[in-house]
């Protein structure tokens, strides 16, 4: 009873903490009930094509968002705990066993995740009805189909989310007291590794088996870029060092900047990985429908290939969108947990304007990763579908979106970065050390 | 000549909680001064606010004879890494760089040349010449105050101000860095302000100032650590 109450306090007293953790989950939960609604209303119909074609789509689609959701809770969760350990070291000098500490984390994260769950009802509600206008508008789905939200969508979107922040939370939990990072190194490694094959295969299978099969190359080479961004974000660490290395020695924020980078990446490459999955994803996606524009341009469309570019955008806008919110998201968090470190920095002489140099230059090297390996993952899905649709490995693709999608994550990390730091350096060093 | 010149500094918080109320004090060029009081006399607040690091409500801080103006921290932050060394009860070294980047970090902030060959002298004199490369979390509490000292002595600042230096060390490495702060006034010439609550730690000093309720309430010259004990059992009843 008293972990209850010590978790229940814990929320009360650290909103702030929850917060970011509460955003994504409740954004996951809404996307997750959005996609499950669509099953809701297939199972309420009696019209086939229009069941089948709700099913798929939920499947096809609601199967990325349920893994990149899974994913973002997880992280911003783990994230959350682990910057509360001075608040676990307290508690276990109190004589809290780890049971009861592992019982406490996971008690909040049920919590976070229910609340956020039910705070996004409303939310998938409205947006699956959008999306299964959207369908009917394209003609997927017969426009008598009544829209239904039961069962399917309240299930899948409380389901996942608290399985999401409970597995972020256990993860956290276990980490701490053990420094046995290697053996999770290896794990997170072979994961990569699973999924790059993946990548690799769907790329492959696109330039093979589904060239010539029109626009249906578009389910392959999709998912190509989606699998390689996964197994790069999980590299995330590695990467970041990488490109740590090849900096050249500046000035002493640059340096610092360098040094934190370097002995931080496993921290801060949790802003990488959104930045990976944004870049990988949109660009990927903007550049296979830019290909199949100038495929089909010149014949009339049919139906389905219509239904398909709406959908494409409808999830590749949610995907993004949702995956901006996680990149601000985390590096909020991040940052508010590096005040310490700050006030260290300023105690030993660097002005506000030196410690956000730093951080800005850290920030270019997180988003020079990111972006860089978010562009080599849509090469994956870019070239294989260049050569199946227009028989080209190097297809005529327009310049502009790959700077505008590498500006918007630049954008984003630095302003939240930043506008982080400010805050974090706010007020007297002496009192924030401590 | 004084390092430091403190004249009717006041420091209030929150309009009222009275951390010091009205010190003058003179820290001489070339003097090691430890400063001692019961808990909650101020004296933390006072050398903070004499460092620069807190600012006082009234009142004026002069560090070898330049008042301490600035308001922006960026300005104040110039002014201290060129002229004021601070050593804290835990050392916030920074856990990320090696003893020499610590060390060097004040001048390189600073835009400074690192003189490679001083810094290596410096840290070799304080018996780090084998942990350069080593970072804070792989040295004992006596070493990691060691590094910190050696960074607050590197821009030769006019004053070193340590707050409770020994406060998380054993009592030899205690021994050592009370030792090292001596010696960087007898042969270096350096000025030393240090807050302590330990009389064998205030016994190295040249002169003990006694604080209560955030006024000097006392001095002793050539302190001895049962004088100073003594002294203070007094300051606790008075």
């Amino acid at each position: 009873m008293i972990i209850v109450a010590l978790a229940l306090s814990g929320l009360r007293h650290r909103t702030g903490a929850f917060v970011a953790t509460f955003v994504s989950a409740t954004l996951g939960a809404a996307i997750l009930m959005t996609f499950a609604a669509l099953l809701d209303t297939a199972a309420g119909t009696t019209d086939t094509v229009s069941r089948d074609a709700l099913i798929l789509m939920a499947s096809v689609a609601g199967g990325w968002c349920l893994l990149i959701v899974v994913f973002a809770v997880s992280s911003t969760m783990s994230l959350s705990v682990r910057q509360r350990s001075p608040e676990m070291g307290v508690l276990r000098r109190a004589g809290a066993t780890p049971g009861q500490l592992t019982r406490m984390i996971v008690g909040e994260a049920v919590l976070v995740a229910l609340i956020a769950a039910a705070v996004a009802v409303p939310i998938g509600l409205a947006l699956g009805r959008v999306l299964l206008d959207l369908l009917a508008d394209t003609g997927q789905v017969t426009a008598s189909v009544g829209y239904a939200f039961g069962p399917i969508a309240l299930g899948l979107g409380f389901g996942v989310t608290v399985l999401g922040s409970v597995l972020g939370a256990l993860l956290a939990a276990r980490r701490r007291p053990s420094p046995a990072r290697s053996a999770r190194g290896r794990g997170r490694v072979i994961a990569a590794v699973v999924l790059l094959a993946a990548g690799v295969t769907c790329g492959v299978l696109t330039a093979t088996v589904m060239k010539g099969q029109g626009a249906a190359a578009m389910q392959t080479a999709g998912q190509a870029s989606i699998w390689s961004a996964a197994g790069l974000a999980l590299l995330a660490p590695w990467l970041l060092r990488l490109t740590a290395r090849a900096v050249p020695r500046l000035s002493a924020s640059g340096d610092l900047a360098v040094i934190n980078v370097r002995q931080q990446a496993a921290t801060l490459s949790g802003a990488v990985m959104p930045v990976i999955i944004f870049v990988g994803i949109s660009t990927a996606t903007v550049a296979m429908q830019a290909i199949e524009d100038t495929a089909s341009a010149g014949r009339v469309r049919p139906g389905l290939e219509k239904s398909i570019q709406t959908l494409n955008y409808v999830v590749v806008g949610m995907i993004a969108l949702f995956v901006a919110i996680m990149l601000v998201n985390t590096v909020l968090a991040v940052t508010a947990g590096r005040r310490g470190e700050f006030a260290r920095q300023r105690l030993a002489g660097a002005t506000p304007g030196q410690t956000l140099t730093m951080v800005a230059a850290e920030s270019a090297l997180l988003t020079v990763t990111g972006v860089g390996s978010g562009l080599l993952a849509s090469v994956v899905t870019i070239l294989p579908y260049g050569y199946a649709r227009a028989g080209d490995w190097t297809p005529p693709v327009p310049a502009w979106p790959f700077p505008l999608i590498a500006a918007i994550a630049v954008l984003l990390t630095l302003a939240a970065t930043l506008g982080a730091t400010r805050r974090a350096i706010r007020g007297r060093a002496i009192t924030a050390v401590a | 000549m004084n390092a430091v010149s403190i004249e009717d500094l006041r420091r209030v918080y929150d309009g009222d909680v009275i951390a010091v109320d009205g010190v003058t004090a003179q820290f001489a060029a070339g003097t090691f001064t430890a400063v001692m009081g019961p808990s909650g006399s101020g004296k933390s607040t006072l050398l903070q606010c004499a460092a620069g690091l807190d600012r006082p409500t009234s009142g004026r801080v002069l560090i070898g004879g330049t008042e301490l103006t600035a308001t922006r921290e960026a300005a104040m932050t110039r002014f201290r890494r060129e002229r004021v060394g601070f050593v804290f009860q835990d050392f916030n070294l920074m856990p990320a760089l090696t003893v020499t980047q610590n060390v060097t970090l004040p001048l390189r902030l600073a835009g400074r040349r690192v003189p490679a060959g001083r810094v290596h002298d410096l840290l070799a004199g304080l018996g780090l010449g084998d942990r350069l490369g080593h970072v804070p979390a792989e040295l004992s509490g006596g070493q990691r105050q060691r590094v910190a000292i050696a960074r607050a002595l590197i821009a030769e600042p006019d004053v070193v101000f340590a707050d409770e230096p020994t406060g998380a060390l054993d009592l030899r490495g205690a021994r050592e860095v009370l030792d090292l702060l001596r010696a960087a006034v007898r042969d270096f010439g350096r000025t030393v302000v240090m807050v302590t609550h330990d009389p064998v730690a205030a016994a190295y000093a040249d002169a003990v100032l006694f604080l209560a309720d955030g006024r000097v309430v006392d001095r002793m010259d050539q302190p001895t650590a049962s004088a100073v004990a003594e002294r203070l059992t007094l300051v606790g009843v008075s």
